[in-house]
């Protein structure tokens, strides 16, 4: 008895220093993952960049042919080239080039003159609204289709949507557009078919008007959610803690809601983040058939003019916008799981 | 597993959607052949006509048969597809096999590049670069086969990686065979099955990219056909005629849908699971 109770208090001892250091703080540990973030984040930024950057650099395209005309002389050309500083070795001019970027000047057009930066945000709230419409369709209805099926297991429901989601999946957004404006303008009219009204001067017809883009957009996403959500939640279910819980006599609906579909969405959420570049790029085609000036038409507009700062501007605030969703896709999966602060 | 090409027909959907493939193939190679009129040939007496013995399929603004059009322009949106498809697999699996082998820094620097294309929206570059390095569609698909090729680099690196460490490379490595060897005759096969199923695939994004560049009039001159430029046209006389853009729309899914079906098909066959993101991920950090 005696032997047994000095004998004890040396066990803590032993293992105390060994493991108060191991123990993270929750401060530190989100600190470590901003650094990892960062490590990662920053060079593909920079790559991005000067990838953007080679492509205008080399593009043979230069503002003095366009600004001077036909009958601009060798001497001209070389004159306004070096007013604009473009006989200076590429990779300074990257730098130079950078360095406006970081602090948000992306140039001005070669054609009109008017600053890149001030053009994409007059149009980025068109792009802003119809995809964040997109997106808010993607997870509402492929939230309740992967639900829906995950929870009907085996069923017909659950058959009906994987073919629905295969279906839907193979179906190009502008194919979906031009179907969707057959049906819904043509056919029954019930919607107009182009065009943009701000939602602060009238809000339903905003609705109205974003909503057949948005519809368009978001299928590839309802799909992916869909598919993605169902895996995860069948694979979550089948875990030792849900027997656990069953057996402790939660409710079905409490398991699902709080436990089952907080760990099986994480297939689901990194997929949300990569649907974001396709997103920009569907904006392309869809904003020039439904007649929007967004963001998408801008750039497509931009590039077949060879209005180099423009292309390279709007490929740069694409390249921000995915990049900072990836980062808010990773920090809710770390959020949801903590498990996935180790996996990044 | 190997896929083969009797298990694939053994599937009903791998059947299907071989055989709509190959079919779609002959008539791009044999259709300007098959074609009943000159894709080019204006007609001012039939403009905007629907289907009828003389159109099969109508006519399009200026009288041109649309038929005659859809399979002249099979040829251009399918070779546009492949090439996408074959620069991506070049400049995918290429670094793929060799991240495996030439180590830490490479594989670093391999993955960094395949994160920053990834970043890249895939319409936005193709319309950039086609529009600043030549109107063309080769340079379009160039682009997009940058785009794809990280796809094919993670599918190899995840089949490689298990190979690379196993006793038989090592035993192969002992006997004095050169890495060349040891890759082609032992890595290779195991890459084979996730290589054919991205293909697969990517065919099918890249056709839908192609489509979409041609329906916006990039990368191709105006009175040559094409799936996306119909479609575009098609638009345009909507009120006319609202049925114009189903059959150029319904070839365009259905070879989409039948890249995926058989992409889907390989996998099954050949037991390919697609590599999570977030694993090769963690795999690079450890």
């Amino acid at each position: 008895m005696t032997a047994t109770l000095t004998t004890v208090p040396e066990i803590p001892t032993a293992i105390a220093p060994d493991r108060a250091p191991r123990r993270r703080r929750p401060g530190l540990a989100l600190l470590a993952w901003l650094g990892r973030t960062l490590a990662v984040t920053v060079p593909v930024f920079l790559l991005a960049t000067l990838v953007t950057f080679l492509l205008g650099a080399f593009s043979g395209l230069s503002p003095a042919g366009q600004l001077l005309g036909d009958a601009a002389t060798p001497d001209d050309v070389a004159r306004v080239n070096a007013q604009l500083g473009l006989d200076r070795p590429v990779l300074v001019q990257y730098v130079d080039w950078l360095g406006h970027v970081v602090r948000g000047d992306l140039g001005t057009s070669w054609l009109n003159g008017v600053g890149v930066a001030e053009q994409i945000g007059q149009r980025l709230e068109v792009s802003l609204s119809v995809a964040g419409f997109a997106l808010v369709i993607g997870v509402v209805a492929g939230t309740a289709l992967g639900v829906l099926a995950a929870v009907r297991q085996g069923s017909w429901i659950d058959r009906a949507v994987t073919v629905f989601c295969t279906l839907i999946s193979t179906l190009p957004p502008f194919v979906v557009s031009i179907g969707l404006i057959v049906v819904f303008c043509v056919l029954f009219p019930l919607f107009p078919s182009a065009g943009y009204v701000s939602p602060t001067e009238d809000l339903s017809a905003w609705i109205t008007l974003i909503t057949l883009p948005a519809i368009a957009l978001s299928l590839d996403a309802v799909s992916d959610i869909a598919r993605q959500l169902r895996t995860g939640l069948v694979a979550a279910q089948r875990e030792n803690y849900v027997v656990g819980l069953v057996v402790r006599g939660l409710p079905p609906r409490r398991i699902l809601l709080r436990h089952v579909l907080r760990n099986g969405s994480g297939p689901a959420l990194s997929v949300l983040g990569l649907r974001v570049p396709m997103l920009i790029g569907g904006a392309v085609v869809t904003e020039s058939i439904f007649g929007m000036a967004g963001f998408g038409r801008f750039a497509a507009d931009g590039a077949v003019r060879g209005d180099v700062p423009v292309v390279q501007g709007t490929l740069v605030v694409a390249i921000v916008v995915v990049l900072l969703f990836n980062l808010l896709v990773n920090a809710a999966l770390v959020r949801l799981r903590p498990a996935a602060q180790r996996g990044l | 597993m190997r896929p083969r090409l009797s298990s694939v027909l053994r599937h009903r959907v791998g059947a299907v959607s071989v055989t709509f493939l190959v079919l779609v193939a002959v008539l791009a190679v044999i259709g300007p052949w098959l074609a009943p009129y000159d894709p080019l040939q204006q007609n001012q007496d039939a403009l905007l006509q629907g289907p009828s013995p003389d159109h099969l399929l109508g006519t399009d603004n200026l009288g041109r048969d649309e038929l005659s059009r859809l399979l002249a322009g099979s040829r251009l949106s399918l070779l546009a597809a492949l090439e996408a498809g074959v620069v991506g697999l070049v400049l995918g699996t290429v670094p793929g096999l060799l991240s495996v082998y030439l180590g830490r820094v490479f594989e670093w620097a391999t993955l960094r590049v395949m994160d920053a294309f990834v970043t890249l929206p895939f319409l936005v570059f193709a319309v950039a670069m086609t529009a600043l390095l030549g109107n063309g569609l080769t340079q379009a698909m160039l682009a997009v086969g940058i785009l794809v090729s990280p796809a094919f680099y993670r599918v190899t690196r995840a089949a490689a990686f298990p190979v690379a460490g196993s006793q038989y490379v090592e035993a192969a490595r002992l006997t004095g065979a050169p890495a060349w060897f040891v890759l082609a005759r032992h890595v290779w096969p195991k890459v084979l099955p996730a290589v054919a199923v991205t293909t697969a695939a990517t065919l099918g994004s890249s056709l839908v990219i192609v489509s979409s560049l041609t329906f916006l009039g990039i990368g191709i001159r105006p009175p040559e056909p094409t799936w996306g430029g119909m479609l575009a046209t098609s638009l345009e006389y909507l009120f006319q005629r609202p049925t114009a853009p189903l059959a150029p729309a319904l070839l365009v899914i259905l070879t989409v849908g039948a890249c995926n079906g058989l992409a889907d098909t390989l996998r099954d066959v050949s037991g390919v699971r697609a590599p999570s993101l977030r694993k090769e991920k963690a795999r690079a950090a450890a």
